[in-house]
């Protein structure tokens, strides 16, 4: 009973990085003929190397800027040309969540106005109403409504997120964009935050677009992963499939390269040489080829659409012309390689600070 | 059994104003041609330590309270200004998280490489522009002639934080510390990094001291761990053993509150609440205050003890399963 809440069709952004006197002006083409379906109620991760165009497509998602081409439909209405009235007011079901909670907070203003300035927006209750709920909004993201005088540089990266995260909720949205949510934060507030969106997602039903770089969070979170590269998708598939039995190679050098936590656990890597291309002449045929270690002839000139491909109904889709003869490797297992006294130290942590494996809060939608 | 090429005892560093020490009696040594990983949260005091090993601690508003650093036989804080630039640069060499502000953006790459190598060889113009080649090439950058004469702002992160190495390896220093190296890079990025320096160290026998937040990075690269928490070394030893054994409560929760990539879990295991500030740093275990396992006795300083193998561990309750069984040996439980 899967509805799809958002969907991009042909989507596309050009960038014009220089306009000369004469001739030509030279175009980036940032996102290129991008075709998305995104599910009510699931976390959908985007992932790829710097400069391939994920937080682009973010913005252009919920409009933030304007696509070249193409058509973005939120539950059936094309954003993407939505007038801009009509389009402000449905900025309450969608918002955002940056990467860097030093930048994104006005510092002159206090949190509680920071969190209640989205409500005023778009109108929602009267003034007492509105602290109201921000108070509750603070207490939801592990906060307290006390913490609502004070100023984003009296709080820490951690909290500076969980005050972002307020800020998104406090419309009611029924689509969170986070690009980068928990990159800038240390590894252990990152889990503290990455356990607040899930709880979060949980309670209010939300549907989560999560734009990430480390794949160890998306693995996590997310229930389907779209892999990009300079502009495009190359393989798209449910978080399980793509992790143990990924069909691009691209997306097996970006498993082989994760660092495992575990000594000796790693074998011998399928290195990726180079950097992604200048996106301003992006490579002919296949985008991929000039690093692909099993590219051939025809990838050099013939451009792979992005395909069906696996058993049926499993949704999964990759742009490769060879993804039916590769065998690529998944992602090997690391716990196995984790000693008995590490495992039995791990669980005695976890039983200490009272989350038992499985549902620590009540898992109502 | 060869000597240490650089010795640390009891290192401390103070802000000005403020009551403890906020590099707090930090002591480690590093062999030639080893790797020691430095792990710890942001404001845990690794940058500091590694500021004030190269000399380039921000005095005022930080000071040294006390320790010191043997390096080939001397004290590198007793040394004079002019003594410590000789060796910085030379002998030992930094490369920093963000190579684009660290690389000066007005300099040629291959004068910026050249510069560092006449200062500290004395070399010709010429000659030092040879080796500036011949480390570019080493650390594989592509079209390495072409390179020499372009600017940072031409290369990509990557590349820059190639060069950077390039820089900080042209000396042929005994000790190179490496503050974040791949933390600014993509994971790709970061496999070519973390192999290069590893290949590099195994030619040179350049003992490596790598500051990270990422276990992924330590598992990889460490011979020996030190992990540290707001300024003090609450454990350190072998990288295996630390992996294998991990016995202070907050590197246990470090570990578990990285995703597996193993099965999948439905929630993070978190470490609750954030590092204590600067200026309110506790007397007793700087752990305490976020620790399940903290109970009266942890408002006394742990000391730091050896559990052989060159393990050690600062915590009143390590093992842990130990404290968790019936009889607490100390009175009062949280």
């Amino acid at each position: 009973m899967t509805r799809t809440i958002l969907k991009a069709t042909g989507l596309r952004k050009d960038f014009v990085t220089q306009k000369p006197l004469f001739g030509a002006p030279t175009v980036v083409k940032a996102v290129n003929g991008v075709d998305l379906d995104i599910q009510a109620g699931e976390t959908f991760a985007i992932v790829g190397e710097s400069g391939c165009g994920k937080s682009t497509l973010a913005r252009l998602l919920v409009r933030l800027i304007e696509p070249t081409e193409g058509e973005v439909w939120f539950n059936d209405r094309d954003i993407a040309h939505l007038p801009a009235d009509d389009m402000r007011a449905l900025r309450k079901d969608l918002q955002f969540i940056f990467q860097d909670p030093f930048s994104s907070l006005n510092p002159r203003m206090t949190v509680g106005a920071l969190i209640e300035e989205p409500l005023r927006a778009h109108g929602q209750g009267d003034s007492a109403a509105r602290q109201a709920r921000v108070a509750e909004l603070l207490g939801r993201v592990g906060l307290t409504p006390a913490h609502a005088d004070r100023f984003p540089h009296e709080f820490s990266g951690g909290q500076r997120q969980r005050i972002g995260i307020a800020r998104a909720l406090a419309t009611g949205p029924k689509l969170i964009i986070g690009d980068e949510p928990v990159s800038a934060l240390d590894v252990s507030i990152q889990a503290q935050v990455v356990n607040i969106l899930e709880d979060l997602k949980a309670e209010f039903g939300l549907t989560l677009i999560v734009i990430a770089h480390d794949l160890a969070v998306i693995r996590h979170m997310s229930d389907r992963v779209a892999v990009m590269y300079l502009g495009e998708l190359v393989e798209v598939g449910r978080c399980e499939d793509l992790f143990s039995a990924p069909r691009h190679p691209y997306t097996e050098a970006l498993l082989a390269a994760i660092p495992i936590a575990s000594v000796g656990a790693r074998k011998a890597r399928t290195q990726l040489d180079g950097d992604l291309p200048n996106p301003i002449s992006p490579p002919p045929g296949c985008r991929f080829h000039t690093r692909c270690p099993y590219a051939s002839a025809r990838c050099k000139t013939e451009h792979p659409p992005l395909r069906a491909a696996g058993p049926q109904g499993a949704g999964h889709q990759v742009a490769c012309h060879h993804a039916d003869d590769l065998s690529l490797q998944g992602l090997q297992d690391a716990s196995a390689a984790r000693s008995a006294a590490a495992s039995a130290r791990f669980d005695l942590y976890r039983a200490a600070r009272g989350a038992a494996p499985g549902p620590a809060t009540s898992e109502t939608t | 059994m060869t000597d240490p090429v650089l010795s640390v005892t009891d290192l401390s560093i103070r802000m000005q104003g403020a009551p403890t020490d906020l590099v707090d009696g930090l002591s480690f040594d590093l062999m030639p041609g080893e790797t020691l990983c430095v792990v710890g949260e942001s404001g845990c005091g690794k940058s500091l330590t590694a500021l004030a090993l190269m000399g380039l601690l921000p005095t005022p508003p930080l000071r040294l309270t006390g320790g010191s650093a043997r390096f080939a036989g001397r004290d590198l804080f007793a040394m004079s200004a002019p003594e410590r630039r000789q060796i910085r640069g030379g002998d030992m060499a930094m490369i920093f998280q963000e190579p684009m502000t660290s690389l000066n953006p007005a300099l040629r790459i291959g004068e910026q490489i050249a510069e560092s190598v006449r200062r500290h060889s004395g070399a010709s113009r010429d000659a030092a522009r040879q080796r500036a080649l011949e480390m570019l090439e080493r650390v594989r950058i592509p079209a390495p002639h072409k390179r020499l004469d372009e600017y940072p702002h031409q290369l990509s992160g990557g590349m820059r934080q190639r060069a950077m190495i390039a820089m900080a390896l042209a000396n042929d220093p005994s000790v190179l510390i490496a503050d974040e190296p791949t933390t600014a890079l993509d994971v790709t990025i970061q496999a070519q990094i973390l192999d290069l320096m590893r290949a590099l160290q195994q030619q040179s026998r350049t003992a490596l001291i790598l500051i990270t937040h990422d276990l992924g990075v330590v598992a990889e690269m460490a011979d020996k761990v030190l992990v540290m928490y707001a300024g003090r070394a609450v454990e350190a030893g072998p990288a295996a053993s630390i992996f294998r054994d991990p016995q202070h409560p907050y590197t246990i929760g470090l570990m578990s509150s990285m995703p597996s990539l193993g099965t999948r879990t439905d929630r993070l295991v978190t470490i609750p609440g954030v590092v204590p500030p600067p200026n309110a740093l506790p007397d007793g275990c700087r752990f305490a205050a976020r620790c399940p396992f903290a109970d009266a006795a942890c408002a006394a300083k742990p000391a730091f003890d050896m559990l052989g193998d060159g393990h050690g561990v600062a915590c009143w309750h390590a093992p842990i399963e130990q404290t968790r069984s019936p009889a607490p040996a100390m009175g009062a439980i949280a």
